[in-house]
């Protein structure tokens, strides 16, 4: 939360500072991962199978056991992160194999197709798995960049600051607005029951923008506001003044939901497609053996 | 009358705070308006919201202003009573104005005004509602129904669809089936109408694809080899191979099956040709393991293949041809018993050339004899037909022996004993006419010198009557006459004129497990030697112009093809793997991938017509 301007604070010789996931042990799963793809990608070069690169060559047998098992163990991470460890077995160690290897299936279950795709359960697995590995890379994307712009958006604020500031404005326009015709109310009625959470995942993702009831509120009240004279000039300004402050509040809110919202998404994606891909890849290796 | 309000408000820490007020009026106006009796301040109440007024004794009405609405008593509605005795409950947007009872007599009406609870409000303090998972579902019921769902598709309805399939057989081909949804590639264009029937080839589940699947539909497909020497023969496998067939055969893979190499779902696509190494593991040094077999070692055509082993009539028993491979580097004669100097027939300048340029207008002969006017191809252009007697060396060389009122009587072609019969007749009707050509016997022959030899047959024919006949068959048999010129004649037992002639015969098929195919090689070049077409293209393999003697087997030797063919990788012309002239299903007809490269179709048998030398059929020339 609020620990932006912090200088990272040289703790002297012996001391560990922070090391991120991807960097663990000088990237040493990086090594790992690389290595893997790249011995899976020199014996596929060179072990000429006939008529032509498919899963059901010996080859093809072992990178699908090989893949089969990495997705069995990459999907142990989500039990695997409950317990935090130190030392050489740590989650930081598991979660950079994790992403590491993970990536890595990219070559080796590609391999393992022979590049040979169509409308069928194994070209399913395989874009689940593609899909999962996607999520995952956009997942580490977001942790790495998203918290700081939500930290940005948030100027030190709780959330439930962020919502108390809308809500004590709302009461002040309450009380303001309290002189307004009942046509000029309505319209700050609309502003009042506004919900900046409202809408769905499409809608959080977009973001709204400027958009909403006080927005169109506050447009129609400016144009009142040019019509009007005296004490109701005067009551609908203030009233406008408040809308605007509210615009601001409630944009604040809906640009945090949003970070929030792109920074949860691929959870959504990653975790109930890794199951959706587990049911595949059985189908996928049942049928190659009920129809060897 | 009079209206006691109460007005309730909670402080902070949810004290209550109530304010009084008395209105003396038997109407209440109640609104946001600052001049209302009853004012709330809330943007959800109109200026003037409603009216309160005493309408009858001991009921109170309550109205609602144009276009608003109040709630009494839980009803939302536009107007109401309440009666007083027992009081009731009025909602202006987020207040609550109680009608307390007013017992009978009592003057003044209580009212107590409070603001509901907000629910809007709390819910908008809910922090939860920053987080995606406010708007989604959870993540474990999309994992389950997913997960569920495939498995369900793809897994459970396949499986369902393989076992309905065996009870329904009869129509299962032409339907739609789960299975489908497991096919792993399209089939190959030969199989391509399978392609909804997984199960004419995945026959039991959990067991991978057995010959016997393969031999349902493919009837009359040769085994390469007695199995149990081809499993004798195979390589000393590497670690990796024997490993992967030691883990094929416990999991029910035995090595050999059609689908080892007939490898499916690969798209639709043609068989590719066999690659060379696939022969050569077990054929580069077949003696080693296989110390019986008659097979030279070969792995490549252009460094190690074998001389050809042509089939060639080495001898006769008796009637029967007897027919051996042997190399050709051992120099094997043809004991065709046929009598054929190619050369001869062949020379431009020489008197076949002359005969045949006299013949031209008959026969279409050009300025010399080629190979073409004697050897016909088969219809499919492969290979040659026998040549025969009356279509081939008849057009020259003919059997006239008499002529009656412009008749040509020939002798019977085949059948010495009606040769003999056919002259006896002639010299007992009452000695010789002059004949076509001076001589009845004697073949006509281009030349004097024939001519001189008739007239002296002749003179001896008409020497004496009784012995005429006699003197003209010995002249038939013998050299010079008809018979003997071309074959071989078997003499008479002394004391007779039963002469024989021996039989002829020709293997149809000298290359008995390779394929040539005369069409591929009407034109010819070698490297660094002038193109050949026509005659001088068969002249290119064959020696038939050097040849003096039938007995010369002019087959090509395996030097000679290496001029052009080399190895699967060669610098020569024509790359050249096994499977070019090979075929591992061992038959007579096209090796398949030749059959693929060109026809797309039937794989055909020769159409060579076979020579029978009467009953019973030479078995072994039929080979």
């Amino acid at each position: 939360m609020a620990t932006r301007g912090i200088e990272r604070t040289d703790l002297g010789d012996g001391s560990v500072s922070h090391e991120g996931f991807l960097r663990h042990r000088n990237y040493r799963w990086l090594k790992i991962a690389a290595s893997l793809s790249l011995i899976a990608l020199v014996g596929y070069a060179l072990i000429d199978v006939q008529p032509r690169p498919n899963g059901g060559s010996w080859y093809g047998y072992l990178l699908g056991t090989i893949g089969a098992g990495l997705i069995l163990w990459l999907t142990a991470l989500g039990v695997r992160k409950r317990a935090m460890t130190r030392r050489k077995w740590s989650l930081k160690a598991w979660t950079s194999a994790h992403v590491y290897l993970g990536l890595s299936l990219i070559v080796i279950a590609t391999l393992h197709s022979g590049f040979q795709f169509g409308w069928n359960i194994h070209t399913l697995a395989y874009a689940l798995m593609m899909a999962v590995i996607l999520s995952g890379t956009y997942g580490i994307w977001a942790y790495a960049f998203l918290p700081a712009r939500l930290s940005d958006n948030r100027s030190e604020m709780t959330g439930a600051q962020m919502i108390d500031a809308v809500a004590s404005i709302d009461k002040q326009i309450q009380i303001s607005a309290q002189p307004l015709s009942d046509e000029d109310s309505a319209i700050v009625l609309g502003s009042l029951g506004e919900d900046p959470f409202g809408g769905g995942l499409y809608r959080r993702l977009a973001g709204s923008g400027s958009r909403g009831a006080n927005a169109a509120g506050l447009k129609l009240l400016r144009r009142r506001l040019a019509q009007s004279q005296g004490a109701e000039a005067l009551a609908l300004d203030q009233v406008a003044v408040l809308m605007q402050r509210k615009a601001g509040a409630l944009n604040r809110i809906r640009r945090h939901v949003r970070i929030r919202a792109m920074l949860e998404i691929w959870l959504f994606v990653h975790v109930p497609l890794t199951f959706a891909l587990i049911a595949a890849l059985s189908a996928h290796i049942v049928s190659v053996f009920f129809y060897w | 009358m009079a209206f006691l309000l109460r007005s309730i408000s909670r402080s902070a820490d949810g004290r209550e705070i109530v304010r009084e007020s008395r209105v003396e009026d038997n109407i209440l106006r109640i609104g946001r308006d600052p001049v209302c009796d009853i004012r709330l301040n809330d943007l959800a109440v109109a200026l003037h919201h409603a009216t309160i007024e005493l309408v009858g004794e001991g009921q109170l009405g309550v109205s609602a202003e144009m276009g608003m609405t109040i709630e009494i008593d839980g009803n939302a509605t536009g107007f109401g009573q309440i009666a007083l005795h027992a009081g009731g409950d009025i909602r202006v947007g987020p207040f609550l104005l109680r009608i307390l009872p007013t017992p009978a007599g009592v003057q003044d009406v209580s009212i107590d005004i409070e603001r509901g609870e907000d629910d809007a409000l709390s819910e908008k303090v809910d922090v939860g509602r920053f987080a995606l998972a406010s708007v989604m579902p959870g993540k474990r019921p999309i994992a389950w129904v997913s997960a569920l769902a495939i498995l369900a598709i793809f897994l459970a309805w396949p499986i369902w669809s393989f076992y309905q399939g065996r009870t329904e057989a009869g129509r299962y081909a032409q339907a739609y089936h789960a299975d489908r949804l497991w096919l792993s590639g399209s089939l190959s264009r030969g199989h391509a109408s399978l392609g909804d029937n997984c199960q004419a080839c995945h026959v039991q589940p959990f067991v991978s694809v057995r010959d016997e699947a393969c031999a349902a539909c493919h009837v009359g497909i040769h085994d390469h080899a007695d199995p149990r020497r081809l499993a004798q023969a195979s390589p000393n496998l590497s670690g990796l191979r024997r490993l992967q067939m030691r883990v094929g055969t416990w999991l029910g893979q035995d090595p050999g099956r059609c689908v080892d190499c007939h490898t499916e779902h690969e798209g639709p696509q043609q068989i590719p040709p066999t690659p060379q190494r696939f022969c050569a593991d077990c054929h580069g040094d077949l003696r080693a393991r296989l110390p019986d077999t008659r097979l030279a070692g070969a792995s490549d055509f252009e460094d190690s293949h074998p001389e050809f082993q042509p089939l060639v009539l080495i001898s006769w028993n008796g009637e029967q041809p007897l027919l051996e491979r042997v190399p050709l580097n051992r120099h094997p004669r043809e004991m065709s018993n046929l009598k054929f100097p190619h050369a001869l027939h062949l020379d431009p300048r020489g008197g076949a050339a002359q005969m045949g340029r006299r013949l031209r207008g008959r026969h279409g002969f050009g300025d010399s004899l080629v190979c073409a006017d004697c050897h016909v191809p088969t219809p499919d252009g492969t290979r040659f037909q026998p040549p025969d007697m009356e279509g081939d060396c008849g057009m020259c060389h003919s059997l006239a022996f008499d002529a009656i009122d412009g008749t040509i009587r020939t002798l019977r072609h085949g059948s010495p004993a009606q040769v003999i019969g056919d002259l006896r007749a002639l010299y007992r009707a009452g000695g010789p006419q002059r004949p076509v050509e001076l001589s009845a016997g004697a073949r006509a022959r281009p030349g004097d010198v024939a001519q001189i030899r008739a007239a002296v047959q002749y003179a001896r024919a008409r020497a004496g009557i009784g012995s005429r006949a006699d003197r003209a068959i010995r002249g038939v048999f013998s050299q010079g006459g008809a018979c003997f010129d071309c074959h071989e004649v078997v003499q008479p037992p002394a004391g007779s004129l039963n002469y024989g002639i021996r039989p002829i015969a020709f293997p149809t098929r000298y290359m008995l497990h390779g394929w040539f195919d005369h069409r591929d090689h009407q034109i010819m070049q070698r490297p660094g030697q002038p193109r050949l077409e026509g005659p001088a293209a068969c002249a290119g393999c064959h020696r038939a112009p050097a040849s003096n003697s039938s007995r010369d087997l002019l087959l090509p030797n395996l030097a000679s093809c290496r001029d052009c063919h080399g190895g699967e990788t060669t610098r020569l012309p024509v790359a050249s793997t096994c499977a070019m002239c090979h075929d591992y299903h061992m038959d007579q007809g096209t090796p398949a991938m030749l059959l693929r490269q060109r026809v797309r179709g039937r794989r055909w048998e020769t159409t060579a017509i076979p020579v029978h030398l009467g009953p019973p059929p030479p078995a072994a020339a039929r080979q």
